[in-house]
């Protein structure tokens, strides 16, 4: 019979004896536990991604065909209807597309990771945080695969390569923070209020037109206002600006790490709150 | 280190959720119409399933929770296990905890048992390099043979407990927390489970087994709490509980 040596498990209950610790620290410690298991969500991610794919020959470069689809298919037809130049609109397009589908289902996978979750919850004692870093690395992972192709299209399409591109890996980071505490927090009221990732994706159907991913940002005119402050359209320019080698509008950064800061406290106090309370809710 | 697990009134209060009061919209439309057009986003029944437990649970013990259905046992379980943070009291634990708790225990249907080993143990913190080195001992201990290449999905709900059984024992927990679907292994499988107990059970760890099956609390237990509408009504040992329980029936 062979025994394995393991970590200890962390207990979550309210241990401290006589003293209990405040739920901020709770939070916190349920934070750096999820973190400590790195290796857990990231092998838990790429098994969620081997199991969507299996028995398909592509694999999960099925999606990158796929988006390479929509972006052929619509960026003909629109850069005429738009009246632009296809060798400006599409790599536009392309890169808006990667970026706003990795937002989008971060953003409606998030609302669920409690929900599909439930039987592990119920059954064994784990940080609670494991479940949102395994969303987001589960569709940043996705999204590496689409990003593969964007070097290729970058010299297809004759776009020079600056510096200023080495910006997109400080984006990414600041994304995956912000899929982090919008994980957490859809999550805590999806799994209170079932009724919440359908309205989540609805929403997010209604924005997609209203972001600047179809259409160019020039278009918008006197309207620019629409575009600077949407959370949505920072997250995809600090991204998309640097590879097509374009500046990026000062706002974005600024709107952005707004964003990351006043999302991760509120994030936190309702973490802090209701986490005892998921597996009530389940 | 001596395992020990110890509560100090515990009390559990699930609050169960009507279809109405589980929609946001309602309840946002029940707050700004005072009410009327969407009464059923209001209720919420409390229901109360442990009250005022306490408990000392020290190394060495194999504890039995008895009880008719619905008294409170698989409730005290997750918060032993520390799955449920009770509403009320406090819960001291020392050692690590394995708990086998329903059949399905985060098992993927698709994925085959080699594959669920591996998962399984993660969940319980098991880096998979170091569980790929003992799947094959894992997979002897169960018995499943050729199954084991199988998915999930396919398994009968016995061979599912021998699996979970054999990935949660095999790192060498100092608690130990299982409900009652033990049952659904044969009893070939029951013996062999029983020697793996005694071998790690060894006068300084933790067994707390929820049965409605009093010849295996028999066996494996030593001794046991009585569980009545979410309240312990005797502890002691297993015969004195037993006793109690059949006097209560009768």
């Amino acid at each position: 019979m062979a025994f394995i040596a393991s970590s200890e498990v962390e207990q979550q209950t309210a241990v401290g004896w006589p003293a209990a610790p405040s739920r901020a620290v709770l939070a916190w410690r349920d934070l750096a536990a999820g973190w400590h298991r790195r290796w857990m969500w990231r092998a838990l991610a790429l098994q969620d991604i081997k199991l969507r794919y299996r028995g398909s020959i592509l694999g999960p470069f099925w999606l990158t065909i796929s988006t390479l689809v929509m972006v052929i298919g619509i960026g003909a037809i629109y850069a005429q209807l738009f009246q632009v130049d296809a060798k400006t609109y599409v790599p536009y397009f392309a890169l808006g597309l990667i970026v706003w589908q990795l937002l989008s289902s971060t953003i409606t996978e998030g609302c669920e990771i409690f929900l599909r979750a439930e039987s592990v919850i119920q059954q064994v004692p784990m940080p609670f945080s494991v479940h949102a870093y395994r969303c987001v690395c589960r569709n940043f992972l996705v999204l590496a695969h689409n990003l593969a192709i964007v070097p290729i299209g970058l010299a297809l399409f004759e776009i020079p390569v600056r510096w200023s591109v080495l910006t997109i890996f400080p984006a990414f980071v600041l994304l995956a923070v912000n899929g982090l505490w919008i994980s957490i927090l859809l999550g805590l009221v999806s799994t209170r209020f079932r009724d919440v990732p359908p309205i989540v994706a609805s929403f997010l159907q209604v924005v997609f037109f209203m972001t600047p991913v179809l259409w160019p940002v020039e278009s918008l005119g006197g309207w620019r206002p629409v575009a600077t402050f949407n959370p949505l359209f920072a997250a995809i320019d600090v991204v998309r600006a640097p590879l097509l080698g374009v500046p990026t509008a000062e706002s974005s950064w600024i709107v952005l790490i707004l964003m990351t800061i006043i999302g991760c406290a509120v994030s936190f106090a309702f973490f802090a709150r209701l986490r005892t309370r998921i597996a009530y809710w389940l | 280190m001596t395992a020990c697990l110890r509560l100090r009134d515990i009390s559990v209060e699930f609050p169960i959720y009507s279809v109405g009061s589980r929609s946001l919209k309602k309840v946002l439309f029940n707050t700004t119409t005072q009410g009327n057009l969407a009464r059923d986003a209001r209720d919420r029944i409390t229901v109360q399933a442990l009250n005022g437990v306490s408990l000392d649970i020290e190394h060495g013990d194999r504890l039995a929770i008895i009880g008719a259905n619905g008294a409170g046992k698989s409730t005290l379980l997750k918060v032993l296990a520390g799955i449920y943070v009770p509403t009320h009291g406090r819960i001291y634990a020392e050692g690590r905890v394995s708990a086998l708790l329903t059949d399905s225990v985060g098992l993927n249907p698709e994925a085959t048992g080699r594959e669920n080993i591996i998962t399984r143990g993660m969940y319980i913190d098991v880096h998979p390099r170091d569980m790929r080195a003992h799947v094959e001992e894992i997979a002897a201990f169960t018995g499943l043979g050729y199954y084991i290449d199988m998915p999930v999905r396919t398994y009968s709900s016995g061979m599912m407990v021998r699996l979970c059984f054999a990935v949660a024992t095999s790192i060498r927990p100092e608690i130990l927390i299982m409900d009652e679907w033990l049952a659904a292994g044969d009893a070939a499988f029951l013996s062999k489970a029983r020697q793996r107990m005694e071998e790690f059970l060894g006068g300084t760890n933790i067994l707390v087994l929820a049965s409605h099956s009093l010849p295996l609390l028999e066996e494996w237990c030593n001794r046991a709490v009585l569980l009545e509408q979410g309240r312990v009504i005797a502890a002691g040992s297993l015969a004195d509980v037993v006793a109690r329980y059949s006097r209560g029936r009768s």
